[in-house]
């Protein structure tokens, strides 16, 4: 059920990779701007990458989130896939894990734009790999239900990052400070605090949207 | 869904009467706050606000919690009422949630210099305020009741497990940066004002929220009529 | 510097009259709402 739905979203992914190179060049413009608000100064660019990073990651996220029940949106294929006997929380963590995968490759196309920019690199990929994981993760599980919601309401383009930027400020605040720790250096050792919040915060709310989805698509 | 039968007025004088104690003590507590006790030795006259600012608090708290209750209770038991009360204690919870915001940074001001100073309990509150603003906002772009009352509910949930995240990741951000020192202790002298303004605040609340419920519930009633001319 | 907070008392009088103002805003609105929804009711 769940593989179904799954390879299912990834499929529909896959044909719209337009769309993903689109949200890549948008991420990727948020990073350029973000260092024409702050200035050529290469150490302050430096210190503020991680948190450049992640924003450009979240407002980004609004656009594929917003996409994702796009095509179940158009000719009425909610319905049509909920008369089937097919549960809704396959469908919602088929879609939150397609979801997640689209943020991952996201964050980590942004990374080389990241070291270029201001001069943020690392050695840690591995690290960093896993922190871009983990907050994607805390991204895409409260974005996928309410981008379920939004899609069918009118404004939905202002509704769903006024709904999701508040509820996500754990996870943003622990991808930043983990992602800074990694790039700037970790002397007293905290790396590890921050990723067990993020991976507490992304267990919570996996299972708690997984239970809350049913409702939220029931007729 | 169960029919509106319960209007949320099965206690037609009791929020005008709680409205007045609520006045009254507000009245006394004020009176006692600023002119009967001692100013405090460290902080001074400052310290007069925190006998507001921890009713506040307490019942701004007490608001959203209230509001999580009902979410929980609509979802159950899928009865109008819950959905009425859970609209009206978000409002009421927003507008002590603000009120909060802008107390501590008049503290803030005159004690650390500056008009915001990231305290964790102040900035919980502040990221609270946007979650519930967000719900409201849902509520008013979703016309179908049915779907409104469900997907608000969820949302309130999703909010209220998010508060004590919040708080710890905040906590925890911040204490890199700043030393603990939270406007919490009050000494025993200072207890009178407090719990006047605390009983005063909770009073007026309550009675806030039993009326708002009361507009909420009567609007449901009006968006789930039958239309005029159906024959019944 | 004794450690005490000089002067304040404009900031402690700004807070009781932003409580005061905001619940009383508040409380009117909601009131008036009532009345309109009860008239509304009535017709």
């Amino acid at each position: 059920m769940l593989i179904a739905a799954l390879r299912k979203e990834l499929l529909l992914q896959w044909r719209s990779r337009a769309q993903f190179m689109a949200v890549f060049v948008f991420g990727a413009a948020a990073l350029l701007l973000f260092s024409f608000a702050v200035g050529p100064v290469a150490e302050m660019l430096r210190q503020f990458s991680a948190g450049f990073l992640w924003l450009g990651l979240l407002l980004s996220s609004t656009l594929t989130l917003a996409e994702s029940f796009h095509a179940e949106m158009e000719n009425r294929a909610m319905e049509g896939l909920l008369l089937l006997p097919a549960n809704p929380r396959a469908l919602y963590y088929g879609k939150a894990i397609a979801n997640w995968l689209q943020l991952v490759l996201l964050g980590i196309a942004l990374v080389p734009v990241m070291v270029v920019l201001y001069d943020a690199g690392t050695t840690r990929i591995g690290l960093l790999i896993l922190i871009i994981a983990l907050g994607a993760a805390g991204l895409s599980a409260p974005g996928t239900l309410y981008a379920a919601m939004t899609a069918q309401v009118r404004s939905r383009q202002t509704l769903l990052p006024l709904l999701l930027f508040p509820l996500i400020v754990p996870a943003l605040l622990a991808s930043v400070k983990a992602t800074s720790l990694i790039i700037l250096g970790d002397p007293m050792s905290q790396l590890r605090s921050w990723i067990m919040l993020l991976a507490a915060f992304d267990a919570i709310y996996w299972s708690l949207c997984g239970l809350l989805f049913g409702r939220v698509v029931e007729e | 869904m169960k029919t509106l039968h319960a209007d949320n007025n099965r206690f037609p004088r009791l929020p005008w009467i709680l409205l007045v104690l609520g006045v009254i003590c507000l009245a006394i507590g004020t009176y006692i706050g600023l002119f009967v006790a001692p100013p405090e030795m460290l902080m001074g006259q400052v310290q007069r606000i925190m006998y507001v600012h921890v009713p506040t608090a307490w019942n701004a708290l007490l608001a959203l919690t209230f509001a999580f209750v009902c979410a929980v209770m609509f979802l159950f038991r899928s009865d109008w009422k819950w959905d009425a009360r859970m609209e009206a204690s978000i409002e009421v919870g927003v507008v002590l949630g603000f009120l909060l915001c802008c107390q501590g940074s008049i503290w803030a001001k005159p004690t650390w210099g500056v008009w915001w100073d990231w305290d964790p309990r102040l900035t919980t509150t502040a990221v609270l305020i946007f979650a519930f603003l967000g719900i409201l906002a849902l509520r008013k772009f979703v016309e179908d009741p049915v779907r409104r009352a469900i997907w608000s509910a969820v949302a309130t949930i999703i909010a209220s497990v998010d508060v004590p995240i919040v708080y710890y990741s905040v906590r925890w951000w911040n204490s890199l940066h700043q030393l603990q020192s939270s406007p919490s202790t009050v000494s025993r002298q200072f207890w009178l004002p407090l719990r006047m303004n605390a009983f005063g605040i909770l009073f007026l609340m309550t009675a806030f929220i039993m009326l708002r419920a009361r507009i909420a519930s009567m609007r449901l009633k009006h968006e789930l009529a039958p239309p005029p001319g159906v024959a019944s | 510097m004794n450690g005490m907070i000089p002067g304040g008392w404009n900031f402690v009088v700004a807070a009781y009259s932003l409580t005061a103002i905001v619940l009383t805003i508040y409380g009117v609105s909601v009131i008036v709402r009532l009345r309109n929804e009860v008239r509304r009711n009535d017709e």
